[in-house]
């Protein structure tokens, strides 16, 4: 029996500091060269919009990306992706609660995590992010184990303590301490399922190289197609103001803001000896006359 | 992950102004571009945004702004409930601070090592508003007036426990009655919830099936709202794998127990493989189905 219904998607309001963006250029479809993603600054490029009633209040799930064009100035196909920022950190332990040793988890040292980033790892902040592994022994090919992932559900500050076991042997297990720099994290799945209760599922090993990723929001990937004319520009042709000089034979189409947009040469080919007129060009003149400026022209 | 597709025209970027400042006359006397005048920029598209003379643009700082090709896009987060968390206890920082952080708030620092859980508390808010007049009756003498009307007796405890908190009233003239629920018997004024009983004001509305009513209009204040330190602690929060997507306590619905929980889905095809009779049922897991 349903007890309440809730939605499961929102809009996302996440911080451009929990934001990566790359992006990658070709300049056609058929580039025979390998993708090459380039980082975008996201607080540079993604801005999100605020609140009409409250302007210091994001709205939510409304962004907009500021494409610089010193970047993306060009013809051709840029791919931007923009996903969640990820943390690169090593697993300082493997362990269980000494209180509930059923419940295991992975241990990071909030030293090891870059200065701006220390805060994600307080008390509770890390819940919902997702951890990704790297292989232990690299440089064997692809670095990361792909299909691999764990969802941190909780963390703690935790300090470790022996429990002496007898015949000189000691086991280690970590209980929640807020003096302590090394944090403790429940992941799922960790739990081995009842009818195997050996195969405990993957967590990670002490040492390990890991990513952690926040779940803000969903990744987009946008492809942007640049092109040089559309339905607008080949109104010009069509509608717009034209001039024909016929001085000296330059054919001037111009915007619907009567700003010149392109110039030809208009001329005919004649047979050198007969004077037969052989062709009609029409030749694009990449040096502007400014003189067919269309107001100069019509004001008379 | 979402895939968006779009097409930009750059000619929407492309400079198509011709400044006069950039023209000059040639050696016959023609006007012709300086195409070298850095205030050229016609069929180009400039880094950073500039007027139709060719002059940068200044924010009020007096930077140029960058020229941009700006596109919207709408972000989403898919979310699930993880469930309910298990307080642990934890032992707190030694060095306790003793500035709060800016805009503190639990969400952005966490359990914040260090921070107090006075740093949790707010300021006590009044919440007022109000109801009907059936809580007049838990505040009224046991005894009954010459006409068998209920009487208030400003000052008797009419509560369940005396001796720590008090329901009763407080006073009561022609006009109306104030009393109180549950308020600490040693600070009645400023503890509990504050009733006010008006004699000669009458509500009148209906049901939800439409039944008429009418009761004495009575107006509630509350000053106790709020976080404070008798609705909040600090413990560590603990994630227990087998409440993952559980919000709250397996509840026996039917003749078939259910183990609500995200992982069961194994568990349920492994418990029927073990039912081989109808005795197992009874007996299976210590009598965990029951019937």
């Amino acid at each position: 029996m349903a007890t309440g219904n809730y939605g499961t998607i929102r809009p996302a309001d996440v911080s451009v500091d929990d934001v990566e963006i790359f992006y990658s250029y070709t300049p056609n479809r058929e580039s025979l060269t390998t993708v090459e993603l380039l980082p975008l600054d996201p607080a540079q490029v993604l801005i999100p919009a605020n609140n009409p009633d409250n302007v210091n209040e994001i709205f939510g799930g409304l962004y907009t990306l500021k494409l610089p064009t010193s970047i993306f100035g060009s013809k051709g196909y840029y791919s931007i992706v923009i996903r969640p920022k990820q943390i690169r950190t090593t697993i300082q332990d493997c362990g269980v609660l000494i209180d509930n040793q059923d419940v295991k988890g992975v241990v990071f040292d909030i030293n090891q995590i870059p200065l701006e980033l220390q805060n994600r790892f307080e008390n509770g902040n890390l819940v919902g992010y997702r951890i990704e592994y790297i292989k232990e022994q690299t440089g064997t090919g692809q670095d990361k184990i792909q299909n691999l992932f764990r969802i941190i559900t909780s963390n703690n500050r935790a300090l470790p303590i022996t429990q002496n076991q007898g015949n000189s042997n000691a086991s280690q297990a970590y209980t929640f301490n807020d003096n302590s720099t090394s944090v403790f994290c429940t992941v799922s799945p960790s739990s081995a399922p009842s009818i195997k209760p050996n195969a405990v599922p993957f967590i990670g090993n002490p040492q390990q190289d890991v990513i952690i990723t926040n779940t803000f929001f969903n990744p987009v990937m946008l492809e942007i197609e640049m092109v040089e004319f559309d339905e607008e520009t080949l109104a010009y042709a069509l509608f717009s103001n034209q001039t024909k000089s016929l001085e000296d034979g330059i054919y001037t189409i111009y915007n619907f803001g009567n700003q010149i947009y392109r110039q030809y040469n208009l001329y005919e080919v004649k047979d050198q000896f007969t004077g037969k007129p052989l062709y009609e060009v029409r030749e694009q003149k990449f040096t502007i006359d400014p003189t067919k400026d269309f107001d100069d022209i019509t004001n008379f | 992950m979402e895939y968006i597709r779009k097409k930009i025209n750059l000619e929407n970027y492309t400079v198509r102004s011709i400044p006069k400042s950039v023209l000059v006359k040639n050696s016959e006397g023609k006007t012709v571009i300086d195409e070298s005048n850095p205030k050229y920029y016609y069929g180009t598209i400039p880094n950073y945004k500039i007027d139709s003379e060719g002059n940068f643009i200044l924010d009020p700082f007096g930077q140029k702004i960058v020229n941009t090709i700006d596109v919207s896009l709408f972000i989403t987060q898919d979310i699930d409930d993880m469930g309910i968390f298990t307080d642990t206890p934890f032992v707190p920082k030694s060095s306790t601070l003793t500035i709060k952080p800016d805009n503190f708030n639990s969400f952005t620092y966490g359990r914040l090592a260090g921070a107090p859980v006075s740093f949790y508390y707010k300021s006590p808010i009044t919440v007022s508003g109000y109801t009907d007049d059936s809580l007049l009756k838990q505040v009224k003498s046991y005894r009954k007036d010459t006409q068998g009307n209920d009487i208030y007796v400003p000052n008797l405890n009419v509560s369940n426990d005396p001796k720590n908190s008090f329901n009763g009233v407080v006073y009561t003239n022609n006009l109306e009655t104030v009393y109180k629920i549950g308020s600490n018997v040693n600070n009645v004024q400023n503890t509990g919830v504050e009733y006010t009983t008006f004699k000669n004001e009458y509500v009148k509305t209906v049901d939800e099936f439409g039944k008429a009513l009418s009761y004495n209009k009575t107006k509630f204040v509350s000053k106790n709202g709020g976080w404070n330190e008798y609705n909040t602690s600090l413990n560590a929060s603990l994630k227990k794998e087998e409440y993952l997507g559980i919000v709250f306590k397996p509840e026996v619905d039917s003749a078939v127990f259910i183990n609500r929980g995200v992982e069961d889905i194994f568990e349920r095809h492994a418990l029927l493989s073990e039912i081989k009779t109808t005795n197992d049922i009874d007996t299976n897991r210590g009598g965990f189905i029951r019937i």
